[in-house]
């Protein structure tokens, strides 16, 4: 799938912008911006329908992270990764395509390995420095042994296939999806494209909570006690 | 053969094998899920979440091939 490419010169070396994509993600981060300031404008104890609302999503996240034996102090990441996520998948399925580029087209910014990459290198810095400002050294060397040795050898690997896995499954999910959808509507327009759209929406779901549940599962097996 | 028909036989194979292990691991997540259920119902809710989740995670392995396999065709 191409995609609206900009590039420009700097001092020798070309940068390449994936001008659809940029504007994707800021139409995401523009919703959940607006939508959480109207949230939180007038709090009070006993909340209004939209705080009661976003309460229960917070209460949701923070539901999980006492499930699964993490720290609350990583609630922040998990939420915004998750919210992020979901508006950003479900912008698929928006008749975003309706405005024409020249080349690319408007869909969920997801569909762009570059974002993926992103989230998943946001995340590997978040537990490593988690578990750096943890355990210290021990993070890397438990101790001084062989079997220590091979495992922080072992565990400096994943620090690469973790993030790798990470963007592959989500843009690969989200990319599928698409080229699904165009490939019913070759077959049988507007009729056969219908079911698909609809579990691309459960789809956005469930990949936007495997990628937090992964989320926690690294930054817990960082800041736990064993590995 | 030409190189465009050597890249949609391997675009072919790759999301053919790679769909093998992604069927199988969705399989056997299922089986576990249904032996979970049958033997104790009140467990349905929890599992059938932590279900998806695996399931999802079996799945990204056939959308590994199928970027290779797309990867391949788009050459």
């Amino acid at each position: 799938m191409e995609h609206w490419l900009y590039s420009i010169n700097l001092s020798g070396h070309t940068l390449t912008f994936n001008l659809d994509t940029i504007f994707t993600m800021w139409f995401a981060m523009i919703v959940i911006i607006i939508f959480s300031l109207l949230a939180t404008r007038k709090l009070s104890l006993v909340p209004n329908k939209l705080q009661a609302f976003c309460e229960g999503i917070m209460n949701f996240f923070w539901g999980i992270m006492g499930s699964m034996n993490t720290a609350k102090e990583h609630v922040p990441l998990i939420a915004s990764l998750f919210l992020f996520i979901v508006i950003a998948n479900l912008m698929g399925q928006l008749p975003l395509r309706i405005i024409h580029l020249k080349t690319g087209e408007l869909a969920s910014p997801t569909n762009d390995i570059n974002l993926t990459a992103g989230l998943a290198v946001i995340v590997l810095i978040y537990y490593v420095t988690a578990g750096i400002l943890k355990k210290g050294p021990k993070f890397f060397l438990h101790e001084l042994s062989f079997t220590g040795i091979v495992t922080m050898f072992v565990e400096i690997l994943e620090m690469v296939t973790r993030p790798l896995s990470l963007a592959i499954r989500l843009f690969a999910n989200i990319f599928a999806g698409e080229i699904l959808v165009s490939i019913a509507l070759g077959a049988f327009a507007y009729f056969a494209p219908l079911p698909i759209m609809l579990f691309e929406i459960f789809v956005a779901f469930v990949q936007a909570t495997v990628f937090m549940m992964l989320t926690i599962a690294y930054v817990s097996s960082a800041t736990g006690q064993e590995h | 053969m030409e190189q465009l028909q050597l890249a949609q036989l391997g675009s072919g194979i790759a999301i053919g094998f790679g769909a093998i292990g992604a069927g199988l691991g969705i399989g056997i997540a299922t089986k576990g899920l249904m032996d979970a259920i049958s033997r104790q119902p009140e467990v349905a809710g929890k599992a059938v979440g932590f279900f998806l989740v695996g399931a999802a995670l079996a799945e990204a392995c056939a959308l590994y091939a199928f970027i290779i396999a797309y990867l391949l065709m788009a050459k």
